[in-house]
């Protein structure tokens, strides 16, 4: 049985769900309930591959919520994804994805020392960040959709807004070994970590977003940020292919310019459909198709049997198991997302 | 990405700490008090269960001794009387129900609300409490485990006849608990406890036991967040 993890985008998003659900009791609360939420399992899922094997797993919802970071209350963030985990294995899961700000969580403040909750050890091998196979989408996206607007990729240049972070970093990797772009332009925030990037990849310039984006002809949006940020269309150039990655999304602006094409970064479309509503809650535009690609990767890991942590930790995602991965989505089929 | 600040170390031996423990201390003492009653009192009307009950009242009154050395441990007089009172509705409601010969409804007040509360408790103590009351406490939590497992247990065996009373029974007295965390949320946070932490323990904790009992994921969040809106 596969697991996921996942959570909604802010307070708001989560109360409207919660009625929805039918739990009024936590339709109407505020923030504060939301910190002493458990973990539950909204549904359990089937998922057919496309070669008609059959797998079956549980949505976990932790009830973290974004302003949780924002207001501090990081107790209570890092509570909620190690309650998660604990429940995923209590019920036996054998591979479950960290999904959104779950595996960051769990990597920016080292929950790896903390084993022990309640009367249970976690297993850290049961879990995967999903990170292989959502830099895997994400390049794929860049490498489809860029001719698609006549953007050729030997001749661009290509931004990445989070470079250092576990997806931004492997998705630098890849661009700059199998792509032939022309340039990378490395935005974040810490310049050690920036600079070990760029002499690791042997490319790519250190710049700051505002002296990037107008020279970007694609923008790869992997930040980990709670709320999205107003980007002005007059700035970009024309045309500019944005895949944003971030959940919630790093991008707050909607475009109207028919020059500006913005796809969701990290999302698959599976060829056949799947009965769930955890899809539909997160807004997708085809809910029974359309999936996060971290999702999917427990999805792969529990159909190809790889019942391991196969992304786990910080940069440790090398080329060989993006293609791994990759290859065993194509199999399953999983297709990255196209549709603007 | 916000950074996790640390906590700031706690001065067992200052006055405020120890005014605070001088009630969560006496809260401990007694709840292990009233189990050690109430398991006698059970072990009467479940005689199949006698030797165990009895066994289980005899852990209590251990933990009960183990608290009460934490507290010696510190030079805090426990405040026996704040505790009394703490306890008071929950007692009232137990002894009500038992007078009724209602033991689904003793069950769920011992076995599943004071056990669960208990272990939330105490799990949340246990990173933040003085090396001795640590070792004892970790003690005692191995043990409670044990108890939640004994009434789980009989009311899943007994579910189908059991289940409209433990959805009563949980109106009534689930609702107290959240007033009851309310009510040392203060002290608990003196000792480094944090409400929400709290809370969020008693539920998971409290959730699964409904849930090992019998009822479905959506029963479970409904039982578990009974009354929490209003609190």
């Amino acid at each position: 049985m596969f697991g996921l993890i996942g959570h909604l985008t802010n307070l708001e998003h989560a109360q409207a769900v919660a009625r929805d659900l039918g739990y009024p009791e936590y339709g109407s609360q505020g923030l504060d309930f939301w910190c002493s939420a458990p973990p539950f399992v909204v549904e359990d899922i089937k998922v057919t591959s496309a070669t008609g094997q059959v797998i079956e797993g549980r949505y976990v919802e932790s009830c973290f919520l974004p302003e949780m970071l924002a207001t501090r209350r990081i107790k209570a963030a890092t509570r909620k994804i190690l309650n998660a985990m604990a429940h995923a294995q209590k019920m036996g899961i054998n591979i479950t994805a960290l999904g959104g700000f779950s595996s960051i969580i769990f990597e920016n403040f080292k929950l790896e020392q903390i084993r022990r909750i309640r009367n249970l050890e976690l297993d850290f091998h049961r879990f995967t960040t999903g990170n292989t196979h959502t830099a895997y989408i994400i390049c794929q996206q860049v490498e489809q959709a860029a001719p698609k607007y006549g953007i050729d990729l030997s001749k661009a240049t290509v931004a990445v807004c989070g470079a250092t972070g576990d997806i931004g970093s492997a998705v630098c990797r890849w661009l700059s070994h199998n792509t032939g772009v022309k340039d990378l332009l490395l935005i974040a925030r810490n310049r050690e970590r920036l600079d070990n990037l760029q002499s690791e990849i042997g490319m790519g310039k250190i710049m700051g977003l505002e002296e990037a984006l107008p020279m970007a002809d694609v923008v790869v949006w992997v930040a980990s940020m709670p709320k999205g940020i107003e980007v002005d269309p007059s700035s970009l150039k024309k045309p500019c292919l944005m895949v944003d990655g971030g959940y919630p999304k790093n991008i707050g602006s909607q475009f109207s310019n028919p020059n500006v094409h913005v796809l969701k970064g990290g999302i698959v479309e599976h060829s056949l459909d799947i009965d769930w509503r955890i899809m539909h809650i997160v807004a997708m535009d085809v809910p029974a198709r359309q999936l996060f690609a971290c999702f999917a990767e427990s999805m792969l890991l529990e159909f190809e049997k790889w019942h391991t942590n196969f992304s786990w930790g910080r940069n440790q995602i090398t080329l060989e198991k993006m293609e791994q991965i990759g290859m065993a989505s194509v199999k399953h089929g999983f297709r990255p997302l196209l549709t603007t | 990405m916000p950074q996790l600040e640390a906590s700031p170390a706690l001065d067992f031996q200052s006055e405020a700490y120890k005014d605070a423990y001088s009630r969560i201390n006496a809260i401990v003492i007694e709840g292990e008090l009233e189990a050690n009653d109430n398991y006698k009192k059970l072990a009467e009307h479940l005689s199949d269960h006698k030797d165990e009950l009895i066994k289980l009242a005899r852990m209590e009154n251990r933990h009960m001794k183990g608290f009460q050395a934490c507290g010696r441990n510190l030079s805090v007089t426990p405040d026996m009387e704040f505790a009394k009172e703490f306890f008071a509705k929950l007692h009232d409601n137990f002894k009500e129900a038992w007078d009724e010969g209602k033991v689904v409804t003793c069950l769920l007040i011992q076995s599943l609300i004071i056990e669960t509360f208990a272990i939330s408790a105490y799990n949340i103590y246990i990173p933040v409490a003085d090396d001795f009351a640590r070792k004892i406490t970790e003690g005692v939590v191995k043990d409670e485990y044990m108890h939640l497992n004994f009434g789980e247990e009989w009311l899943k065996a007994n579910f189908d006849t059991a289940k409209a009373e433990l959805e009563a029974a949980n109106r009534q007295n689930l609702p107290l608990v959240w007033q009851m965390l309310n009510q040392v949320a203060e002290d608990a946070a003196v000792l480094g406890m944090e409400k929400d932490a709290l809370v969020e323990d008693f539920m998971i904790t409290y959730g699964e036991a409904l849930g090992n009992i019998g009822f479905t994921s959506r029963e479970v969040m409904r039982l578990s967040a009974q009354g929490l809106a209003m609190a």
